[in-house]
């Protein structure tokens, strides 16, 4: 492409690219790594990373475990109210973060019927790390769904019909069938829900609180850390940036080599 | 085509315009205000009768506030609910000469339910105390008070904590919430909980007391208006403002 | 267990979308149903009921002796447990499973240690042995038809049921895949439903053909009879062409000389030397009594007995034998004018030109 439009459509991409990686590049960039690494050894930096992983990895299972036959059930049944049930899932999608913490304590928060059974049963949600769970559960469980019932829907209906023609039950048809010819995309929505629930911050904070080792997550400790020590806060933020652009890596990977090019 | 490029052009220009040297209020000057979450009902109810500018307030950690400073951006005066940061701004530069405009208490706070009635009750293991962060004004505050109590004493306090808040609103949003049984805030903020929650006062021997500084940011657009509201703080309808929500004189 | 029990039987009456299916059929062990009609008649809703995969309002589907489906009963089999073998129109193959993997789906009832090797030699006697490995990606149109077939069959079947078995082939394959069907449908054993909507398809894999549209069965009986004898104008419509076998040779000047089987010879100007079906329709036959000078375009002519006289509309069909069973159409003045009755003797001709040549 010549002339101006061409000229005009590559300063918008540069401007897109500069706006874009300048702030990730700049965490990395502005302390010597040396620094950032100290920073990262220091005691709560450690139990903010291993919060991190703890609690995103029991929301993703809790997500993965619940949420597939549930996408499932949605994407391949069509009965009434379907297309209701779906936005009220995806719901909690577009709600901002504090929204979502409000509407967290609002439903199982200390004052409420359930937060109180929850207690009396012996599991602490407010100021406590299942508290965690919960607020990243909530925020990032609809980003997976979206995705395992596009995945779902995409699945040729001959190819169940076949497998049952071919013996196998409906669950046997649902795990050998259905999983395998969804995975890219149950993987997508993993990959989304992943990084949804690693950056979760203000329904945490709201909900569970702040504290390390507990309820501490990596983005509340950046959040604590940012305005008294600077450097710790690039350290953890360089990590996060690490772990996001592995996710993305890796989803990419496991959908092709054709995607890679992509 | 060509009139979509004028919009654009339009669009643009006009979403350059400083806050600063595009007037609002028929002329009158604006002025931005970073202010500690704690001054949050009082400012706001006195900020749009303040004569000589505009004011849009911004409220905050006043160690955050202070940090954005650090960084330059363009706010015309900082309000923080200790003297520490504004003096350590005024030594790098950052901001002018720092005056103490008011004073606020260091409580206990409790559900106005709660079975918390005292001090010596949170020495006791099982309390759920939630705390301000290392760093933020309160929670420095909170962890001079205590330190008076004496070391062990402190500690087993302290070992209650459940939670470390970036801002004294999340402190009191817990309390109200009933998700913990005590906190320390400062008085103002249990005053506007408008009886949801009971302040339990501290001894005056474990120096409870906050002193609020201000100073005019010295990258100000509008350094005078700047000060005048200063001013105001010291002596003029916020300061009356404050008064009425449970400040001190300094 | 007599004929009738081993056999398929079939009786579904039940709204399906717009169409207010109605069909009563019976396959025995051994025999080949092809269900013919247009898309849309409801042909596909027969099989997915006998599957198991559409419920039936109204029905009763038995086989072998099970009773798969009896609404009046309450008897509804999950499709899981009925032992049919189905072949999609798309073969509907597992794209994340290798080709023997495939067929070893079915085998779950099998031993685990057995399941490979029988999967195996199933699809070796396929001829696809040394496919085995291969992704269904990346194999032909023909051979994933044959790994489905392989599949299908893998359980042993009590019933085979096709959809459109050689539509989704190209020509070139379409014929061997029709001979190699043909043999398969042989060797199971079971009764086979077969759907198409091409008529010469169905002629050709099918024992008897039904012809289907809007739901309802309107003729069934051998091809030929529908041809020689349609019911309807439409199943006159539909059984348009007429099919004949036999072995062809190339002739003078770029012809294709076809010796029929039964008797008789003819010249197309089309075609590859080997086994052969033609194909004419029957409005392009015309009819001479014995004898009389042939018209002198037409190359081809075929003494023939005249089984069947029908008149069909405006138009009148006639059943010929050549020995091979033929359809001629004409007009009723030209019938009359002939005097045609059955038992009677005539010539048939029609042009070279006429004269399609399908490789068999």
């Amino acid at each position: 492409m010549s002339g101006w439009f061409g000229v005009l459509l590559a300063v918008a991409l540069a401007a897109a690219l500069t706006f874009l990686t300048l702030p990730v590049v700049a965490i990395f960039a502005q302390q010597p790594p040396g620094d950032l690494v100290s920073a990262l050894g220091e005691e709560g930096a450690l139990d903010a990373l291993w919060l991190s992983l703890r609690t995103t990895a029991a929301a993703v299972l809790l997500i993965l475990v619940v949420g597939t036959p549930a996408a499932y059930l949605l994407a391949t049944r069509r009965f009434r109210g379907r297309a209701g049930l779906v936005t009220l899932i995806e719901l909690p999608l577009v709600l901002p973060p504090a929204v979502a913490g409000i509407a967290l304590l609002a439903a199982v928060g200390p004052s409420t019927l359930l937060g109180r059974a929850a207690q009396d049963a012996g599991l602490q949600l407010t100021l406590a790390t299942a508290g965690v769970v919960v607020a990243l559960t909530f925020v990032a469980a609809p980003f997976y769904l979206r995705q395992a019932i596009a995945a779902f829907e995409a699945v040729d209906a001959t190819l169940l019909d076949a497998s049952r023609t071919l013996g196998a039950s409906p669950a046997r048809t649902f795990a050998r069938v259905a999983i395998p010819t969804a995975l890219p995309g149950l993987v997508a929505g993993t990959a989304l829900a992943l990084g949804r629930a690693l950056g979760e911050f203000g329904a945490t904070l709201m909900f569970a609180g702040s504290f390390q080792g507990v309820t501490q997550t990596v983005p509340l400790a950046i959040y604590d850390r940012f305005a008294t020590d600077f450097t710790a806060a690039l350290a953890l933020s360089a990590v996060l940036v690490a772990v996001s652009a592995a996710i993305l890596l890796s989803v990419k990977l496991v959908r092709g080599p054709d995607a890679v090019a992509r | 085509m060509r009139r979509l490029f004028a919009l654009v052009a339009l669009l643009a220009v006009a979403g350059c315009g400083d806050d600063a040297t595009v007037s609002g209020d028929g002329g009158k000057p604006q002025i931005v205000v970073s202010a500690a979450s704690s001054m949050k009902e009082a400012l706001t109810a006195c900020a749009p009768n303040f004569p000589d500018a505009g004011v849009r307030l911004q409220f905050a950690g006043s160690d955050e506030l202070a940090a954005q400073i650090r960084q330059g951006v363009p706010v015309d005066v900082f309000a923080a609910a200790n003297t520490k940061l504004p003096d350590a701004l005024a030594q790098e530069g950052k901001l002018g000469e720092p005056v103490t405009f008011a004073t606020n208490r260091l409580v206990l706070a409790v559900p106005a339910d709660g079975k918390v009635d005292s001090l010596r009750a949170l020495e006791r293991p099982g309390v759920t105390l939630v705390v301000g962060a290392e760093g933020v004004p309160v929670g420095d505050y909170t962890r001079a008070v205590l330190a008076h109590l004496g070391p062990d004493r402190s500690k087993a306090v302290l070992a209650n904590v459940r939670s470390n808040e970036p801002d004294v609103k999340g402190i009191v949003g817990k309390l109200t919430q009933g998700a913990a049984d005590a906190g320390f805030v400062y008085a103002s903020d249990v005053k506007a909980t408008n009886g949801d929650l009971r302040a339990i006062e501290l001894p005056a021997e474990l120096k409870p007391t906050a002193t609020y500084g201000a100073g005019v940011v010295k990258a100000a657009k509008q350094p005078d208006a700047a000060e005048a509201f200063v001013d105001d703080l010291l002596a003029g309808g916020c300061h009356k403002a404050l008064l009425g929500a449970g400040f001190g004189e300094p | 267990m007599t004929a009738r029990a081993a056999g398929l039987s079939i009786d579904a009456r039940t709204p399906v979308g717009d169409l207010r299916l109605d069909v009563a059929l019976e396959v025995a062990a051994g025999e080949c149903v092809a269900l013919a009609g247009p898309s849309g008649a409801g042909k596909t809703s027969v099989l997915r009921i006998v599957a198991g995969l559409l419920e039936a309002a109204h029905g009763r589907v038995a086989c072998a002796g099970e009773i798969w489906l009896d609404t009046d009963r309450r008897i509804g089999v999950p499709a899981e447990r009925r032992r049919c073998g189905y072949l999609f129109q798309e073969y509907a193959l597992f794209g994340h499973l290798s080709a023997w993997r495939n067929v070893a789906y079915a085998l779950h009832e099998a031993p685990r240690a057995q399941r490979e090797p029988r999967a195996r030699e199933l699809l070796a006697r396929f001829g696809l042995a040394d496919r085995a490995g291969a992704r269904p990606g990346t194999l032909s149109g023909g051979e994933r038809q044959r790994v489905a077939l392989a599949r299908a069959l893998a359980r042993r079947p009590a019933a085979l049921l096709l959809d459109e078995p050689l539509s989704a082939l190209d020509a070139r394959t379409r014929a061997a895949a029709a001979r190699e069907l043909a043999g398969v449908i042989r060797d199971a054993g079971v009764p086979v439903l077969l759907v198409t909507h091409d008529f010469t398809e169905a002629a050709l894999l099918g024992d008897r053909v039904a012809v289907i549209d809007k739901g309802r069965v309107l003729q069934e009986g051998s091809a030929s009879a529908l041809a020689a004898a349609p019911a309807t104008a439409f199943v006159a419509d539909f059984t348009g062409a007429v099919v004949l076998t036999g072995e062809a040779r190339r002739g003078d000047g770029g012809t294709l000389v076809v010796t029929l089987a039964g008797g008789g010879e003819i010249t197309a100007l089309e075609g590859e030397p080997g086994a052969v079906a033609v194909s004419v329709y029957p409005w392009e036959i015309a009819l001479a009594r014995p004898g009389e000078a042939a018209h002198d375009s037409a190359r081809n002519h075929l003494a023939v007995d005249v089984l069947s006289v029908t008149a069909v509309g405006s138009r009148v069909r006639v059943g010929l034998a050549a020995p091979q069973p033929l359809t001629a159409e004409l007009s009723e003045a030209s019938a009359r004018e002939l005097e045609l009755a059955p038992g009677g003797r005539a010539v048939a001709s029609f042009k070279a030109a006429a004269t399609r040549v399908l490789p068999l």
